[in-house]
């Protein structure tokens, strides 16, 4: 861990918001496959933003989001196409000994289709506060009774 | 560090792979004790997120793009249509590298896509070529590197009928790829890389769903994002590459394929499956013939 803290420091901001949000995923990672490729940037405090995502039917899909800005409070939540809340559950964390905030949001689709994962920014000490994405996939087992064929 | 565009953008390799080794080394050793000293460090908080938004209050500027989905995103939903005939899928000619970078992207991500449909076979020496063609193809566009173990890895996974362990090893090569590519700056063909992929993955797609024709299974093909992420990716590509014949022929196909995928239908019936194989089996015809 102290060498994506190192990393991240000779990187910047929007790089260690990358590094806490691979490490928001680390709990997952031994049942879901986390993609490499992932969103970021910066916004202010209340600001959203929304990332597109194809998700197909018979997956199911973890949303990480991490900032490095101590004391800052993020969200990240999943919506279908038409605006509905689509996740089935959400949860946001404080990870005080390593100066991070984190947020998750898990959803298995009921449709294949495009999803938007809505970004924002709660509170912050910054004007503008870095934030990272990653998502990861595992296929749901024929036996799951929220499958249906 | 890259700059940040109006779409997804890529993070260093060297932090990806500090990740990615991370999480080889904790599964090495104690996963439970270490996620419960990851989580004693922390408080849960849950915000209230309001059922529903306007996502017309998100201008374009607001909007993030679509990320292209791996292949083994589709295809371990794709295990779960039944039991589709994927030897007959199996393109079985020999790959040949083209001169044109543009199609040897584009043939790199379709022999990947290949790859995923030889598992599904379980044809190992199919698997073993394949294998071999990536290093090959990702030669020829001096991605080398980035593939060399994944090459090996394919190989000798497939020697062991480990078919997760080459997915897994497929997958990592389209991503390395495109990273190395998008390090080096060349992001048109790291783009063209994805799409070579998706349009032979879609040829597969179509042809198994067409054969056992389901709702479900041509729910599948409901990616209209996807398919309008593609026709930007190459409007924003230099106009040389916009130009390439083959490029060019895409371009077209991506159109027809737009228009066929609506984005307010979910269903997509079996004339217009159909119709989206004849589209994509055409270009990766093309993207195939080296003459």
């Amino acid at each position: 861990m102290s060498l994506l803290a190192l990393l991240s420091s000779a990187h910047g901001s929007v790089d260690a918001a990358l590094s806490f949000a691979y490490e928001a995923a680390l709990p997952y990672s031994k049942q879901y496959a986390i993609r490499k490729d992932a969103w970021g940037g910066d916004l202010g405090v209340k600001e959203k933003k929304a990332v597109m995502a194809q998700l197909f039917k018979g997956n199911d899909y973890w949303f990480l989001m991490a900032s490095d800005v101590k004391n800052a409070k993020i969200s990240v939540h999943l919506y279908d196409t038409t605006g509905k809340l689509a996740e089935s559950e959400a949860w946001q964390r404080v990870h005080d000994k390593k100066h991070y905030v984190s947020a998750g949001a898990h959803i298995i689709p009921d449709k294949t289709g495009t999803y938007f994962a809505i970004v924002e920014i709660l509170k912050s000490p910054e004007e503008r506060t870095p934030w990272a994405l990653v998502y990861g996939y595992k296929d749901v087992k024929d036996k799951d009774p929220k499958r249906s064929k | 560090m890259k700059t940040v565009t109006s779409h997804f953008f890529l993070f260093p390799l060297e932090m990806k792979h500090a990740f990615f080794s991370c999480v080889a080394s904790v599964k090495k050793f104690h996963i439970p004790v270490f996620c419960s000293l990851l989580l004693s460090a922390s408080s849960l908080f849950a915000e209230l997120s309001p059922p529903s938004i306007n996502l017309s209050d998100f201008p374009a500027a607001s909007v993030q793009d679509v990320v292209v989905p791996v292949p083994s995103e589709i295809f371990g939903v794709l295990d779960k249509l039944g039991n589709p005939n994927w030897k007959a899928q199996l393109r079985l000619r020999k790959t040949q590298t083209p001169d044109d970078r543009a199609q040897v992207a584009l043939l790199l991500g379709s022999v990947i896509a290949e790859g995923f449909i030889a598992v599904e076979a379980e044809d190992t020496e199919r698997v073993k070529e394949l294998g071999r063609d990536v290093l090959t193809l990702a030669d020829a566009i001096n991605v080398r590197k980035s593939v060399l173990t994944r090459s090996k890895s394919i190989i000798d996974k497939a020697d062991h009928h480990d078919w997760h362990g080459v997915r897994v090893e497929f997958d990592g090569a389209l991503q390395d790829v495109r990273a190395a590519m998008d390090e080096m700056n060349d992001e048109d063909l790291a783009q063209l890389v994805s799409l070579g992929g998706w349009l032979r993955g879609t040829d597969a797609l179509t042809a198994i769903v067409n054969e056992h024709y389901t709702l479900p299974g041509a729910e599948l093909l409901h990616q209209p994002e996807l398919v309008h992420y593609f026709d930007r990716s190459i409007n924003r590509m230099s106009p040389r590459l916009r130009k390439n014949p083959l490029v060019l022929r895409i371009h077209g196909v991506l159109n027809q394929i737009g228009l066929i995928i609506d984005r307010k239908k979910q269903d997509i019936p079996r004339e217009q499956v159909k119709k989206i194989h004849s589209l994509t089996d055409e270009v990766v015809l093309k993207i195939n013939d080296v003459s």
